[in-house]
């Protein structure tokens, strides 16, 4: 996209004030949450009212030494991390067969593969949750890996479908003609150019992981918990102040893998597409 | 077509198995091991069952037309800045999207509460006895899903406004357009496809929400999926849940087929067309 049809678009004028006012109100709805929760955090442990009274340390150091805490994390952490790799090599490998391929009903493989997205999360966590419970693992770290690893392959294919886009499919050809198998092409030729994507993908599907309650909560037995799992049932049960904190920390490790991802997807989208 | 293999094998035996293991549960009773349709029709004659499916279509449909509302606004403001602004603008939008829904049900419940921050504010104006009902309602499971909700509709309006054809927009100026008339008859129109497939997005996601009803609404707000959740969990019934499952999938299933159907809706990031 050229700079000076983008500076002209809509007729160039300036939004009139009512429509900034009312973007500015939206992003003000947006950015609320963020905004309350950061303060609150340095809130002290006997209740929870905005803005705190006294400015401490001590839900930060709650959450840090309450091994309630710390080993959900640690669980999340590993749940994760492997469901990530998982889900990288997975959704890159079909991502660069649609995206590459050319074969009949490619668009509705397409669709196919990326359908776990659009199916309600409940519906997915009863689905593993009967079945894993038919094969004798409900309740265990696998069951919630597995599961993971179908929930975020499809975002893992969205990113990198359109980084393969960018990449010249001429340099990938030159390869083969040169008497590369199509795997070594792929391995050698195609997965260097998409290192900033896979990275970018990579910290995404971490994110959404990590984050991910339903399936956890129903997957998770008593002693597999993830953080979501254990902060959802405080906020039910008792709405401990350490929640404070634990949503600051969430709130930051959002922004960082926000920030990176929006810089790698720029750096990585610059191509000019064919 | 050997790359797609892996993830095919997988989809099968970890999304297309236990999808089926839930159709199976749905019609084949837990206790008597009959084919039955049963449940389903429990779910159709029980005022409980129609009751929450009223309210997740309720709360689906008003919440996309808030969210729209809202999201407008917003996607039409950032289409108007320069690029370099727009990038940073657009952080803005991004920060929640990549927040945890439960980080902020969490900030809204400490917004929304009774000592939230909200009816101090309005304590402090009008006195002890003023305080609002905001939370464990209606209206608290609104300002929750819409917030959730406002990204996913912004991203398609901002891309189509971006994309569409500035010399229009020029030649009805020249001509002596309002910029009002202008947006009416030429950009909103030209935003359709894009505030269709935005929407449509929106409510599949919507019938879905779990943690928004359970944590900002109250006893009337259960949605479909808190229900199913009830079910499995705390009920121990498999084959209501199931049942409300199928029902949820088959819902979500007519929204994506009319989704497909939008003209331009730039599903599964394609390339638009010209011409």
């Amino acid at each position: 996209m050229d700079k000076e049809r983008d500076v002209e678009a809509l007729g160039g004028s300036a939004p009139s004030p009512l429509v900034a006012t009312a973007a500015w109100l939206g992003f003000v709805y947006l950015l609320l949450p963020s905004l309350i929760i950061i303060p609150m955090s340095f809130g002290d442990t006997r209740e929870i009212v905005f803005p705190p009274a006294t400015y401490t340390l001590d839900l930060y150091r709650e959450y840090f030494t309450n091994p309630t805490w710390t080993g959900s994390t640690i669980q999340s952490i590993r749940i994760a991390v492997i469901a990530t790799l998982a889900g990288l090599a997975l959704g890159t490998s079909a991502a660069y067969g649609i995206v590459r391929g050319s074969f009949r009903g490619k668009v509705l493989l397409g669709a196919l593969l990326l359908s776990p997205f659009f199916v309600p999360a409940v519906v997915k966590a009863l689905g593993f949750y009967i079945y894993f419970a038919a094969l004798g693992i409900q309740g265990t770290t696998l069951s919630v890996v597995l599961g993971h690893t179908l929930f975020v392959t499809p975002y893992v294919m969205i990113v990198m479908m359109a980084a393969l886009r960018n990449v010249d499919a001429q340099i990938e050809a030159a390869g083969m003609i040169m008497g590369a198998s199509r795997i070594y092409v792929f391995r050698k030729v195609t997965l260097p150019m998409l290192r900033n994507a896979l990275i970018a993908a990579g910290l995404f599907a971490f994110l959404m992981s990590f984050d991910e309650m339903i399936i956890a909560f129903f997957l998770s037995g008593f002693g597999t918990a993830t953080l979501p799992v254990k902060m959802y049932e405080s906020i039910v049960h008792e709405v401990s102040p350490v929640l404070s904190a634990i949503s600051a920390l969430l709130t930051f490790l959002a922004l960082v893998i926000c920030l990176a991802v929006t810089a790698l997807s720029g750096r990585s989208g610059r191509q000019p597409s064919h | 077509m050997y790359f797609i293999l892996p993830l095919l094998i997988y989809m099968a035996a970890v999304f297309l198995l236990p999808l089926l293991f839930v159709l199976f549960t749905s019609v084949v009773s837990e206790t008597s091991g009959q084919l039955t349709l049963e449940f389903f029709e429990r779910f159709f004659t029980h005022g409980l069952y129609l009751r929450v499916l009223k309210t997740t279509l309720e709360i689906s449909l008003i919440g996309t037309a808030l969210t729209l509302l809202i999201a407008y606004p917003i996607a039409y403001y950032l289409a108007k800045q320069t690029p370099k602004r727009r990038s940073y603008l657009t952080l803005l939008i991004l920060l929640p999207f990549y927040t945890s829904i439960l980080v902020k049900a969490f900030a809204f419940m400490v917004v929304l509460g009774y000592n939230g921050v909200v009816n101090d504010a309005i304590r402090l104006v009008l006195g002890e006895d003023f305080v609002l009902p905001l939370l464990f309602n209606r209206f608290g499971v609104m300002i929750g899903v819409v917030h959730d909700m406002v990204p996913f509709m912004v991203f398609p309006i901002v891309i189509n406004l971006l994309a569409q054809n500035s010399s229009i927009h020029k030649a009805a100026e020249i001509m002596g357009a309002t910029r009002t008339r202008i947006f009416w008859s030429i950009i909103f129109p030209l935003s359709l496809p894009a505030v269709a497939a935005g929407s449509l997005l929106v409510i599949i996601r919507l019938m879905g929400q779990f943690v928004t009803p359970a944590l900002l609404g109250g006893r009337t707000d259960i949605m479909m999926s808190n229900l199913i959740s009830f079910h499995i969990k705390d009920a121990l019934d498999w084959n209501m849940a199931a049942a409300v499952s199928i029902v949820l999938l088959l819902l979500s299933c007519l929204i994506l087929l009319a989704l497909t159907r939008v003209r331009g809706a730039q599903l599964f990031g394609e390339q638009p067309r010209h011409g």
